[in-house]
């Protein structure tokens, strides 16, 4: 760039037709405009390249963060739907807004159960999910109690470090959190009273063995959810054939957040076949949590690039009036020669814009590098419990979205180009006697 | 989500002090055939779970009423309570809170498994549903299935008398009482002394791993209608010597004549004693 400055050779012919081009066609202005504004970028280096680096460190953020936002999205969407399997499940209405035993539904009967073994349907699952609490010796913890089939729920994906699975569902033996064993003081074959509201309305309450420990990379479901066979489940709660929950599989992909539309075909068949009384919905609308972030996120990151613009701005801003006070005479001199004013707002304009695309492109690769070079991952068990509490894994992949890139850069380029307009107007503006009368 | 559970713990702990308070009062109630009965217990080795049995049994289907004061006290800070209780066999009972002036007039009424609560700030009578019992009765550590059920240390265990031994001229039983594998009691094993007065002088709870885990202690006793009851019990846990429960009774009376609507909602929101 210092080369094209101080006189490469195609620096003459621009300056030639600059002399003739003031009675020109508007395109050769043009060029000189262009012209002008390049080789005005790189009076001031320093300057500039400050301003630059601002650019392109704004833009990083703008892209990068909303990427590694994305990507915390994304893992929690998919832990989400490790946590609760099942594409598509059906509740109670109630269940959503009051879990408790009143919300509680018979297993469909033989005939849907046939419907239900039928394509798209590749999978489903009942289970009972309530509320409990957990007491040992020495503490007592408010628990989720699952009640399920061991054999039919392939899905669930629990790493068991101590014991086994009961070898059948009517086993009163129960599984729970390694970590939710540690907050209890208790441990594998110890006995635990486990309590919660029976289906006649009374306090059910027993004494049930430890029969294995498993441990979630997600602490929060460690500390609170234990598992019991699901006819364990109905006998203990006295509620048999009832469960709270059925979940079906179905279509391609079942593993893959990727594409959340993929399951309308599976949801509305299960929709038809089963009782009207059931709410049929994706896995992803029943948390609501994740419903609400997932509409939250475009604003949060709209918001988010908006903030690094105005820090940015204000540079922006400042460095462009810097160059123009610097160059009162100088603007002043050719708008005397007979320059148009436009076109003195024009270079100015164009000044700017070389800045803010150089900064952009610095920014963009700088981002895009990040992401590459994250893409295995970034490491955060060191923060791995508080990343567990917000339901986040301890390994965090950059999400990169095209939208959010393209959002990044018009943002800048068209809010940057905004900003410089006012400084650019006011040069373009001078009285010609009194700029060339400063010293 | 934990502070509302509060420590199922703490309260089992008064569970069994409040229930060993109504044993105590049984135990005064003995005290009118104890020669006999002591000399029948000398003859022969008496059953376990007899021992418990009895004392129940013959708390049971009379009355009594109390004067309670409880005391909690952690290592920073400490609180009172006093309360008045009125006992009807094992079903029904009526619990009204006396001082502190904050929570003077908070009653509950039990009757069989049914629980109401009356809170004179809001003047409503509270059925207290099951799903709610096992949360904090009236603020204490107490839960309102702690104080609703009494009988279960005789059902709920297996008992065994592991050994007798001689103390201040008494004799005093030592009892193992185990609980079914079904049970809902979290200790490993409860070990009990009772003199044979049917007096108990200490229980331990122990954990899964032969851990002592806290202990009652009857302090000092009383006369009560003639008779010896406890006076003052202590809970503390083993491992926290500066925390303890100690309940006091100021006053005792038994088999008084109850009028047939003391157990009833009427007198619950409405207190005619």
């Amino acid at each position: 760039m210092a080369a094209l400055e101080s006189g490469s050779p195609g620096s003459q012919s621009p300056q030639r037709s600059a002399r003739t081009g003031t009675h020109s066609t508007n395109g050769t202005l043009l060029g000189i405009s262009l012209q002008l504004a390049w080789r005005n970028l790189w009076r001031n280096k320093k300057r500039s390249l400050i301003m630059l680096a601002a650019i392109s460190l704004g833009a990083w953020a703008m892209i990068f963060m909303p990427s590694l936002m994305r990507g915390m999205l994304n893992d929690s969407l998919q832990r989400s739907f490790d946590a609760l399997p099942g594409q598509v499940q059906a509740h109670q209405k109630n269940y959503r807004l009051d879990s408790s035993i009143e919300s509680s539904f018979l297993v469909p009967g033989a005939e849907q159960q046939a419907l239900l073994s039928e394509a798209p349907v590749t999978h489903w699952v009942a289970r009972i999910k309530l509320p409990a609490v957990l007491n040992s010796e020495r503490e007592s913890r408010a628990v989720q109690l699952i009640g399920l089939n061991y054999q039919r729920e392939t899905q669930l994906d629990l790493k068991l470090v101590a014991g086994h699975w009961p070898a059948d569902n009517s086993e009163m033996g129960l599984v729970i959190g390694s970590k939710l064993a540690e907050r209890l003081e208790t441990g594998l074959g110890k006995r635990v009273v486990l309590m919660s509201q029976g289906a006649d309305g009374e306090l059910a309450e027993r004494g049930f063995r430890i029969v294995a420990l498993y441990r979630s990379e997600l602490g929060a479901g460690d500390e609170r959810v234990i598992y019991l066979g699901l006819d364990a489940a109905q006998r203990f709660l006295k509620m048999p054939g009832k469960i709270s929950e059925l979940a079906f599989w179905g279509g391609a992909d079942a593993d893959s957040v990727a594409d959340k539309h993929s399951e309308t075909a599976l949801l509305n068949y299960v929709r038809s076949v089963l009782d009207k009384q059931l709410e049929v919905l994706p896995w992803y609308e029943l948390d609501p949590y994740l419903a609400s972030m997932m509409g939250m996120l475009d604003a949060m990151i709209v918001i988010w690039i908006l903030v690094v613009f105005i820090a940015m701005g204000f540079g922006l801003a400042n460095t462009l009036l810097m160059a123009i006070f610097e160059r009162v005479r100088e603007l002043g001199l050719m708008i005397a020669l007979g320059m148009p004013r436009a076109m003195v707002l024009v270079q100015l304009l164009l000044e700017s814009l070389f800045m803010l695309m150089i900064g952009l492109a610095v920014g963009n690769a700088l981002a895009l590098l990040c992401v590459f070079a994250f893409r295995d991952g970034i490491d955060l068990s060191a923060f791995a419990d508080a990343m567990a509490m917000a339901g986040v894994g301890s390994r965090l992949y950059p999400n990169l979205q095209f939208t959010d890139v393209a959002l990044a850069n018009v943002t800048v380029l068209v809010l940057g180009l905004a900003t410089s307009l006012l400084p650019a107007w006011r040069a373009s503006h001078y009285d010609p006697v009194q700029a060339l009368s400063k010293d | 989500m934990d502070i509302g559970v509060f420590s199922v713990c703490a309260r089992r702990f008064f569970l069994r002090a409040f229930l060993y308070v109504s044993v105590f009062y049984s135990n005064g109630i003995l005290a009118d055939t104890r020669d006999g009965q002591a000399a029948s217990v000398n003859a022969a080795e008496p059953d376990a779970r007899e021992l418990i049995q009895k004392s129940m049994d013959l708390w049971r289907g009379k009355t009594s009423y109390s004067e309670v004061s409880m005391t909690i006290h952690r290592p920073d800070w400490q609180r009172s309570m006093s309360m008045q209780a009125w006992t009807e066999g094992e079903k029904n009972s009526l619990v009204r809170v006396s001082a502190p002036a904050r929570d003077a007039g908070n009653a509950s009424l039990i009757k069989d498994r049914d629980m109401w609560s009356f809170a004179p700030k809001i003047n409503r009578v509270i059925k207290v549903p099951s799903s709610m019992m096992a949360q904090s009765w009236m603020g204490s550590d107490f839960s309102n299935k702690d104080i609703s059920r009494n009988t279960d240390i005789i059902n709920l265990y297996d008992h065994s008398l592991a050994g007798q031994s001689n103390q201040d001229g008494h004799l005093v039983y030592e009892i193992h009482s185990v609980p079914h594998e079904a049970a809902a009691v979290v200790w490993g094993k409860e070990v009990l002394f009772i003199r044979d007065d049917y007096v108990l002088l200490e229980q331990q709870y122990w954990d899964q791993d032969g851990k002592l885990v806290k202990t009652m202690k009857t302090i000092d006793f009383m006369q009560a209608d003639g008779r010896t009851i406890a006076k003052t019990m202590r809970m503390n846990k083993s491992d926290d010597k500066n925390s303890w429960t100690q309940i006091e009774n100021t006053k005792v009376q038994f088999d008084i004549e109850l009028s047939s609507s003391t157990f009833t909602l009427s007198n619950l929101r409405n207190p005619r004693l």
